[in-house]
């Protein structure tokens, strides 16, 4: 059980020390329960920050963010930023650092510890609520209590309402780490790594393809998911490419030779490309924080791409992304033993 | 429209410059005759061969995308082939698993001197690819 008081300490203590220059953390946000990411940068407004089931974001895409303001300002900061990093956090932090988008001595990575009660599922919640809506959420051992709008309690175990991508969380606490709050739960797995997706490929091949079809149609290219992700930093997408300016004075050969593979139209077609693109793009380097799927607005369910790739890395080339800072990255090395059956 | 009459896939291959493209060369000057479905896209390397090659291809009406390069370790560029094989069997999988039909790509190695493994090749692809119809899963709509 980690105790809010502590991480307030922890990030109130650095800052009055001086040894970081910013603390990225949780506060509570303005709709319900639901909490809000936040970088606080004075002492005082440690006691702002918050620690319960809403807290699903994943906060290294701030790390990323705060790099990009870092390059446009064109200035250095001296110190290092904090992070609170929940396991998958903290694994997408390692893959941010085993890119180079930033190095080690300029994070400060202070973990939690899930300890088997993950995050929230907002849709599973709804359910089980029958609609009530609740104002405040906490943890409380395997369970979670929800405060509702007429200020009673109620208490859910954990395990129903937790989202899936939690229930299939193989490491809930993040290893690396400069300091760490909470237990040490690994080992625990609610649900079979994988196994909504296992369950998926019991489906036949077309009916696979209804199914995916039908996502495919639905996607409204509203990039959500693309712009939670942080490992998606790239600043001109290549499935979206807005950065050549159309003046008067373009040419038509000009437009005409800008390579666009996939269109920005959102059909079926463009939608396949986009989300294949993107599963390509992400293949050993998610870490499964589920993200995309929680902020998408059509219920796409992402995560079955994602972790497609990453049983595939896992099971076929050995690799675990987010395992190590030192490790060469999937797509960029290759053993001789691979795969080779499958090439005339 | 007779019923004899066969459909005629369209099939994208990516050749490598160094081995795939010659093979195809050598098939051609030693007349073997093969299929004249493939339309060839000469690369430097297949390493060099991005999945969205493959699926751009597919989205612009191709039926079968075909990548060939050379054999494992006699790549030009050392190790591009090795890099291009664990990329694209994570294309072949995710691909598959989408429920695209997994004989639409297909991956070979075929070095200069192999012509007539060339045109094996080809022909088998063109084969297997003609029960499947037209590929209009996600081909764009132009209409």
């Amino acid at each position: 059980m980690i105790n809010l008081k502590d991480i307030r300490d922890t990030a109130r203590d650095m800052l009055t020390k001086g040894e970081v220059r910013a603390v990225i953390g949780w506060q509570q946000g303005s709709r319900g329960m639901a909490a809000e990411p936040v970088v606080i940068t004075a002492p005082e407004q440690a006691d702002s920050l918050v620690w319960n089931p809403t807290c699903y974001h994943n906060l290294s895409l701030y790390l990323v963010n705060d790099k990009k303001a870092q390059a446009h300002s064109k200035q250095k900061p001296t110190l290092p930023i904090a992070i609170i990093a929940k396991g998958c956090d903290a694994r997408s932090t390692v893959v941010l650092m085993q890119e180079n988008y930033f190095r080690r001595d300029e994070v400060y990575i202070i973990g939690v510890s899930c300890e088997g009660t993950g995050v929230v599922d907002e849709h599973k919640l709804a359910v089980a609520l029958q609609g009530a809506q609740p104002t405040a959420a906490a943890f409380e051992g395997e369970d979670y209590v929800l405060t509702l709008a007429d200020g009673s309690e109620k208490r859910l175990s954990a395990r129903e309402v937790m989202a899936d991508r939690c229930l299939e969380c193989r490491e809930p606490f993040p290893k690396e780490n400069n300091l760490v709050l909470g237990e040490d739960k690994t080992g625990r797995s609610l649900e079979a790594p994988f196994a909504a997706l296992a369950r998926f490929e019991q489906k036949s091949e077309a009916e696979r393809w209804d199914f995916w079809k039908h996502q495919f149609e639905r996607c409204i290219r509203c990039f959500a998911c693309r712009s939670v992700c942080p490992m998606c930093f790239c600043d001109e997408c290549v499935v979206d490419s807005i950065e050549m300016k159309v003046v008067p004075a373009t040419t038509a050969q000009e437009k005409a030779d800008r390579v666009r593979w996939i269109e920005r139209s959102a059909t079926t077609a463009d939608n396949f490309g986009y989300h294949m693109t993107r599963a390509m793009h992400l293949a050993g380097r998610c870490i499964d924080c589920g993200e995309c799927e929680r902020v998408c607005p059509v219920n796409i369910p992402l995560r079955l791409l994602n972790n497609k790739m990453e049983r595939e890395a896992r099971e076929r080339f050995g690799y675990e992304p987010g395992a190590s800072i030192g490790a060469s990255s999937l797509v960029a090395s290759f053993r001789d033993d691979d795969p080779n059956a499958f090439i005339r | 429209m007779s019923d004899e009459q066969v459909y005629e896939p369209k099939v994208v291959a990516f050749l490598c410059k160094w081995c795939s493209s010659a093979g195809s060369d050598l098939a051609g000057v030693s007349r073997i005759q093969y299929p004249a479905n493939a339309t060839p896209i000469q690369v430097m390397c297949t390493g060099g061969v991005s999945p969205m090659y493959v699926l751009s291809a597919l989205r612009k009406g191709a039926d079968g995308v075909l990548v060939s390069g050379c054999h494992p370790g006699d790549c030009h560029y050392i190790e591009g082939n090795y890099l291009a094989r664990r990329k694209l069997h994570l294309v072949k999988e995710l691909l598959e698993f989408v429920g695209i039909e997994p004989n639409r790509f297909r991956m070979s190695w075929v070095s200069a001197a192999e012509g007539g493994k060339f045109a094996q090749v080809v022909r088998d692809f063109v084969e297997d690819l003609r029960p499947l119809g037209p590929q209009d899963k996600v081909k764009a709509d132009r209409s």
